[in-house]
């Protein structure tokens, strides 16, 4: 008895930590507070909201499959910007963060030839994804951009 | 023991007495040159109303929003009927202000921000401003200035194809507008992808230090003819390219308010010609002496967010009735008949 008592306890155990590894991290954020607060970490320049209406044709993510979306980018003097997207599915963060990369080498090619100090930045952008979130960072301080995400689960 | 004391007392009141009189040195140098600032900025503010307002504008972009006028139609041209001089004065955020003196300003001072004010090439103000639906069939191509238009204007709609540091041999043959599978193809290639009514280009800043001008004209004429084949019932808005803030400009010499005038003046050759649209921007960019508004941006060259959304409003004023270009188009045809 008390061993097949046991080997439930045990298998249960197993069970249960199977499923936890298995299940997404549960991330819970907004996306407008955490991208204000990343705002913070870009000091070069002053960054404008961009429509919402525009961030699926210019980070090629399709609207469907975005919940939310807040992007803040520069009026062209440097290659600061903060993306923030919350995909509908968790599942769907893989193919926002391959945009995310593309985008950041295109800069990063089209920077080199126009001004070089800003490809340092691109360099060091930060691409995460926590939960059904994937942030899209350029700026100027990493640590504290890390540091935020950190902060909020990333 | 007391006189000891006592010696003390007197080093402390001398120390107190010795950062009392550098307390008050500092104070007479700091008030006295912020007396001379003031007196220096007074003289200013009464040669210029403009300058006044430059003052006024600082370089945060919230700042600017309250003290730099929207282009208001006292500002702006009506649709006919306005003189050239009218039309070189309108934007300049402090003449319809008064600057408190009572002395003109002197109108040769004022530079006109066009070459030929009378053109019919040049879009008016139209009587009803359009909204963003406007631009749901509009290709927007252009450079970081573009760019920079499309992140801050608050725009919603229109197909973007613009790069950073296009110039007009990349916006002909360069693979750099990117594309959802990772792949650059040409602003052409990205052209043809779609069905578009209006197509607007903002280019020149990154050919300014093209020396070339007919080299760059038969350039910009033969890969907008390209344009017009790909979308032959596209409307062609052509925009001024900006003015730039000489004293902040870093990116080379060659990047001055001579240089922009040069490339507009053929820019506005080429409608004329061409049968495209001219949308003076330095209308409301201008500082009226030929040069973008003080404070307007950052680094001489990409202008603030306010200065977008201004942008993006003259464009809803500045559009082309669809009479109106049944009208040139025939026009054209009948000369082109003549010529025959």
């Amino acid at each position: 008895m008390k061993k097949s008592t046991a080997i439930l306890c045990a298998a249960a155990l197993a069970l249960s930590l199977t499923a936890c590894g298995g299940k997404e991290k549960e991330v819970s954020v907004d996306p407008a507070k955490l991208a204000g607060e990343l705002l913070e970490t870009v000091t070069s320049d002053t960054l404008s909201e961009t429509s919402a209406d525009l961030i699926p044709s210019t980070y090629f993510i399709e609207a469907d499959d975005m919940k939310k979306g807040v992007a803040y980018a520069s009026s062209g003097a440097t290659a600061c910007e903060v993306v923030v997207i919350q995909s509908k599915d968790a599942g769907n963060t893989s193919n926002v963060e391959k945009q995310f990369q593309s985008r950041v080498k295109n800069q990063s090619d089209l920077y080199a030839s126009y001004n070089q100090g800003e490809v340092d930045k691109l360099d060091k952008a930060i691409i995460r994804s926590a939960g059904a979130y994937t942030v899209l960072c350029v700026c100027d301080d990493t640590d504290k951009a890390n540091e935020i995400l950190k902060n909020s689960g990333f | 023991m007391s006189a000891q004391k006592q010696k003390r007392k007197k080093r402390k009141d001398t120390l107190v007495l010795k950062l009392l009189i550098i307390v008050a040195l500092v104070l007479v140098v700091f008030e006295g040159r912020l007396i001379v600032t003031m007196i220096t900025h007074r003289s200013v503010m009464n040669g210029s109303s403009v300058n006044d307002e430059a003052d006024a504008v600082e370089t945060e972009s919230g700042t600017i929003e309250d003290t730099v006028q929207e282009p208001s139609k006292d500002n702006v041209p009506a649709v006919s009927g306005s003189s050239g001089l009218d039309l070189s004065l309108a934007g300049l955020p402090g003449m319809s202000v008064s600057s408190g003196s009572s002395e003109p300003e002197t109108e040769a001072s004022r530079k006109p921000t066009v070459s030929n004010p009378d053109s019919q090439a040049i879009v008016r103000e139209a009587v009803t401003a359009v909204d963003d639906s406007y631009f749901s069939d509009a290709a927007f191509i252009g450079d970081s200035r573009m760019q920079g238009f499309r992140n801050a204007s608050g725009i919603t709609q229109g197909q973007f194809f613009t790069s950073v540091g296009m110039s007009l041999s990349k916006m002909k043959s360069e693979a750099i507008i990117p594309t959802a599978d990772g792949e650059n193809i040409t602003v052409a290639a990205a052209l043809s992808g779609g069905k578009y009514s209006k197509i607007y280009i903002m280019l020149g800043a990154n050919d300014l230090g093209e020396y070339d001008w007919d080299s760059f004209r038969d350039g910009f004429i033969s890969v907008t003819k390209r344009f017009t084949e790909i979308q032959p019932d596209a409307i062609m808005y052509i925009c001024s390219c900006i003015y730039v803030e000489e004293s902040k400009v870093t990116t080379g010499d060659y990047v001055n308010n001579e240089n922009v005038d040069k490339i507009n003046s053929i820019l506005l050759e080429i409608c004329e010609n061409q049968g495209y649209y001219y949308l003076d921007l330095n209308e409301i960019l201008s500082n009226g002496y030929g040069s973008l508004i003080e404070g307007a941006s950052s680094d001489g060259v990409h202008i603030y967010e306010n200065y977008c959304k201004q942008m993006l409003d003259y464009m809803k004023t500045h559009y082309v009735p669809v009479d109106s270009e049944d009208e040139r188009e025939s026009e054209s045809e009948s000369e082109t008949s003549a010529e025959n």
